[in-house]
């Protein structure tokens, strides 16, 4: 059973199916987890291979951190500033190392998750719908990763510059309306 | 023979070039709103996908941006249409945090009309040029557009669909400045061009006091 609580809309497919659907919904954490794909795409093996997997396992950890927090973590603002960068990142096609990006994904996993946790914190649902998300990013970034393989044509690495141009455009946006609609 | 061949062809390119204008002129037709009217004062994807192509002044000047990029060719083809939104953006996050750009209004209008001209005489400046031009004209599309971001509650949503919204348009001029590789395409280009800039001319003409 799911309760009308805030930050999770109920879909009808109880606290799981509200997790997974949360991701779409408020999809800061979506953006992240795509620019993220992306960076690793551009950065190459094994940077590719290692994030479906780095960052579902960074996400439930701080999620669970996030679980055992009293209050809400009012990190949107942060957070937002964050998916700017990592897509302007993407858009200036920056390759990073896998000494840098992995544990630059793993952190910031870990802070988005830690945020989104303490969101459900009292949901009677939270762990399966913390899960349930957990599972979602697990999926959309395997597919991704699988996906953007190179070798790249011409067109689909100026492709994700575009989407990473996308991403930081939302979050400037983003950025203005929460510094002018302020939690 | 030859030479009723190449007339035929002329015939055929001028043809093509009214029937371009034509059609150009039919699917700009306005929708009696501009782009920065809130006609959806929620928020969500769908209202934000729907608000820049609801007006005419945002259209015609995010096509005009896909087709200049494909009058100049790579790298422009792709850097303009990288750049734009996210000084759009930034001109949105001023707009947002209500600090003031004179002219607003004009500098839309101005934007239809400079690029129009730069698609119609198939002028080509060097990159940078080219993109200070497109990212000085962003920030005023930005700017209007973020001063009516509604309070709703999916803001990210719609930001999001937003600018999806604006680089479809980008690359429905990209397109549409692509068939210059057909014949008769770089009249239509051209024709489209000077589209863009009569639109343009006609907003400014409204914007002006």
């Amino acid at each position: 059973m799911s309760l009308p609580l805030a930050h999770l809309v109920p879909t009808g497919l109880g606290p799981w199916g509200d997790g997974m659907a949360r991701l779409f919904l408020e999809p800061t954490e979506l953006l992240l987890v795509i620019g993220l794909v992306l960076l690793g795409v551009q950065a190459r093996q094994p940077c590719r291979d290692r994030l479906p997997l780095l960052l579902p396992l960074a996400w439930s950890l701080g999620g669970l951190c996030g679980l055992t927090l009293p209050s809400e973590l009012l990190l949107a603002l942060p957070c937002t500033a964050l998916v700017a960068v990592i897509g302007l990142l993407v858009v200036l096609e920056v390759r990073l190392r896998p000494a840098v990006l992995l544990p630059l994904a793993a952190a910031l996993a870990l802070l988005f998750a830690l945020a989104a946790g303490s969101a459900l914190t009292g949901h009677p649902g939270a762990l399966a719908a913390l899960l349930g998300e957990t599972v979602a990013i697990a999926v959309v970034s395997t597919l991704l990763c699988q996906s953007l393989a190179p070798p790249h044509p011409r067109w689909r690495s100026i492709g994700l510059r575009v989407a990473g141009s996308w991403i930081t455009a939302a979050s400037l946006l983003m950025l203005g309306w929460l510094i002018r609609h302020p939690q | 023979m030859k030479r009723n061949l190449l007339r035929l062809m002329t015939r055929i390119d001028r043809r093509s070039t009214v029937l371009a204008t034509a059609a150009a002129a039919l699917a700009l037709m306005p929708v009696a709103a501009w782009a920065h009217a809130d006609a959806h004062p929620d928020g969500g994807f769908v209202a934000g996908f729907l608000h820049p192509i609801s007006g005419l002044d945002h259209v015609v000047a995010m096509v005009a941006v896909g087709l200049w990029g494909a009058v100049l060719g790579p790298p422009a083809l792709w850097v303009l249409p990288v750049a734009f939104p996210m000084v759009m953006a930034f001109g949105g996050l001023l707009g947002l945090l209500g600090v003031p750009i004179p002219g607003v209004e004009i500098g839309i209008a101005v934007s239809g009309l400079v690029m129009g001209l730069m698609v119609l005489f198939e002028l080509r400046p060097p990159l940078w040029l080219a993109a200070l031009i497109v990212s000085a004209f962003a920030v005023f599309h930005g700017h209007a557009h973020g001063a009516e971001l509604p309070a709703g509650s999916n803001a990210l949503l719609y930001s999001l669909a937003f600018v999806i919204a604006t680089g479809l348009l980008h690359l429905v001029g990209i397109l549409l400045g692509e068939t210059r590789r057909w014949p008769g395409g770089r009249r239509f280009v051209q024709a489209a061009g000077g589209c863009v800039a009569l639109v343009g001319l006609w907003f400014l003409e409204q914007a002006l006091p």
